[in-house]
Order: structure tokens, then sequence, then C-alpha cells
């Protein structure tokens, strides 16, 4: 029983993980098109970049802590 | 190392549907020295010194033509002064510029912890560290608003300027959860679950490969996978040094940001 509640929080992580992983790259991908765009802006691209990600990432996180909670 | 109960060790296949360690926990908890503190404490202590003594024997005797280490430690001072207090808050930033940097350094050296050799442990894996960090931030930014907007803080927090009255109750709910309850609970959950994920796969990579390697005798030519195991550890080990710093960086860009939308509620 135990053996499957855990199971099922893996299975809970890897759905948690296909949002934030498509977001991620597509943050990425434009930032990396605004960087070549326009080389001088990528000090100020590479901040929100950043910043994007990190509130993308959470949710996968939450996922993570989930899955050893549970 | 016989702490650490691995799923090499007591795997069983048949009956088991997840080959997951029986205890994790066991990766983030000593026993206690003396009287209730334990390494991670010691170690707390370690990171606070090590972040005041940087900066302290950096600025001791400042030079015109700084010394190398003052230069280094300049950088670090510099980009988080220019780019992360005064770029994200404003020319007000110089403020907070103190606080943001002490941040950055205890975390970095917390974080940069984990792949000390002989230390190997993220003090940030507990998270009654980030946790209290994320707090400190979610005064901070409470406590900067009501100064500089009054009672009206909080309806600015509530609502945005231009939000229609029939959505004003919803957006006031969101608007409440999001700032006062979902912004440092995920501070302190980002910080912690990276420390502890990179935590988890670096003991469960090297030790396996110390496990499968060791049993060279009982297992014979098969112990191979140990390298394996090994060298992806060590490749990990590189990458987990940009985790440790992309971290604190994070960490500190976002309390900046909160603190930020506290000076300036137009924005």
């Amino acid at each position: 029983m135990e053996a499957a509640v855990k199971a099922f929080a893996l299975i809970g992580y890897g759905l948690a993980a296909i949002g934030p992983g498509v977001g991620i790259g597509i943050i990425a991908g434009n930032a990396v098109q605004a960087m070549a765009r326009q080389p001088e802006a990528a000090g100020m691209v590479r901040t929100t970049m950043f910043l994007g990600i990190a509130f993308t990432e959470a949710l996968a996180l939450i996922g993570f802590v989930l899955f050893f909670l549970a | 190392m016989d702490r650490l109960i691995l799923a090499v060790e007591e795997c069983d296949p048949a009956a088991q549907v997840v080959c997951a360690p029986s205890n994790v926990n066991e990766l983030f908890e000593f026993p206690a020295i003396f009287a209730g503190v334990n390494r991670t404490v010691v170690l707390i202590f370690l990171a606070a010194l090590i972040a005041i003594g940087l900066i302290y024997f950096a600025y001791r005797r400042p030079r015109l033509v700084p010394t190398k280490f003052q230069a280094a430690i300049d950088s670090v001072v510099g980009f988080i002064r220019d780019d992360v207090a005064v770029g994200i808050i404003g020319p007000d930033g110089m403020k907070y510029a103190p606080y943001l940097l002490s941040l950055f350094m205890f975390i970095l050296v917390g974080n940069l912890f984990e792949i000390t050799p002989l230390v190997n442990f993220p003090i940030t894996s507990r998270i009654a560290v980030p946790g209290f960090l994320a707090l400190l931030t979610w005064v901070i930014f409470v406590v900067v608003g009501i100064r500089k907007q009054g009672l009206g803080y909080f309806g600015h927090l509530l609502w945005p300027p231009g939000v229609p009255t029939a959505l004003k109750p919803l957006v006031g709910l969101i608007e409440l959860v999001s700032t006062l309850l979902v912004r440092p609970f995920s501070l302190a959950v980002r910080l912690f679950a990276n420390l502890v994920a990179g935590h988890v796969m670096l003991s469960l990579l090297l030790v396996s490969g110390v496990v499968f390697i060791g049993a060279v005798g009982d297992i014979g030519a098969r112990s191979v996978i140990g390298v394996a195991w090994f060298a992806l550890g060590i490749a990990i080990f590189v990458f987990e040094i940009i985790v440790s710093v992309l971290q604190a960086y994070i960490f500190t860009l976002l309390s900046a940001v909160y603190i930020q939308t506290s000076v300036h509620p137009e924005h």
C-alpha cells in the first residue's frame, strides 16, 4: 500500500514537472532569441529570464517536495 | 557510510513498486554533539563566520589598487549593489544593499558547503534556514510597504489600480494569498528543494559508486557499473556549483523584487 502511494507520488511529481519544463524551455528560448537580436540588452534580458525561470520552476519544486511528503 | 541506507542495498523489486531509500531523512539528520547542537547548527554558525570574515578581511585595509582578494570580493559586492539593489529597486535600493549582500553571502557559503570536501552538507537543505530567511524578507517588504504607503499599502496590495468593482472580491483574495502566503513559501521552498535534490542526487550517485566498486569481490566484473555511477556523480558535482551560485542569486534577486513592489507601488 505504502509503495503504491509512493509510486503515485512519483507519477505526480513527473506530471508536475511537465508544465514547468515546457515553460522554462519557452523562457530560455525566447531569451536567447532576444539576446541574439539585441546583444546590448543581454544583461537586462538575463535578469528577467532568471526571474521568469525562478517563478516557473517553483511549481516543479513544490511537486518534488510533495513527493517526499507523500 | 553505514548511516546511508540506499536503494542498492535493500530493494526487493518483487515487493516494492519504487526502489526508494527507506528513509531519505537520514541524509539530513545528525546526532547532537552536545545539548541540542548538532553538525547543522555548527555549520550555520561557520557559514555566517565565513561570510562575515570574507567581507571583513577584504575591506580591513582597503587599497586604492586592490589586492586580488579585495578585487574578487569587490566584484561580488559591486554586482549585488549595482545590478541587484540599485538595478531592481532603483535609487532607494542603496538602503537595502547591505541586507541583500549579507543574504547573498550567507546563502552562497551555505550552498557551497554542499560541494566542499569533508563538509558535503548544504545547510540550506534544512527548511529552517531558507524558511527563516524568507520570513525575514517577508517582514522587510511588509514593513517597508506600511512605512512608505501607510495602511493604504494593503489596499494597493489587494487591488492593483484599474480593477473593475465586480472583480474586486476575487482579485483581492487571489492577491492576498499570492502576496502574503505564496511569496515567502515559494521563496523558501525554491532554495530548499534545489539543495535537497542536489544533496540526494550527489549522495545517491557517489555512494552507489562506492558500494558497487566495493562489492567487486561479490559480484565480479559487474561492479564496473560503479565507475559509471561515480563519474556521473562527479559530473553532477560540477553542475551543483552552478546551482549553488544561481540559487543564491535568485533568492537575492527575488527578495529585491519583492522589496521593490513595496517601495514603488505604481509598477
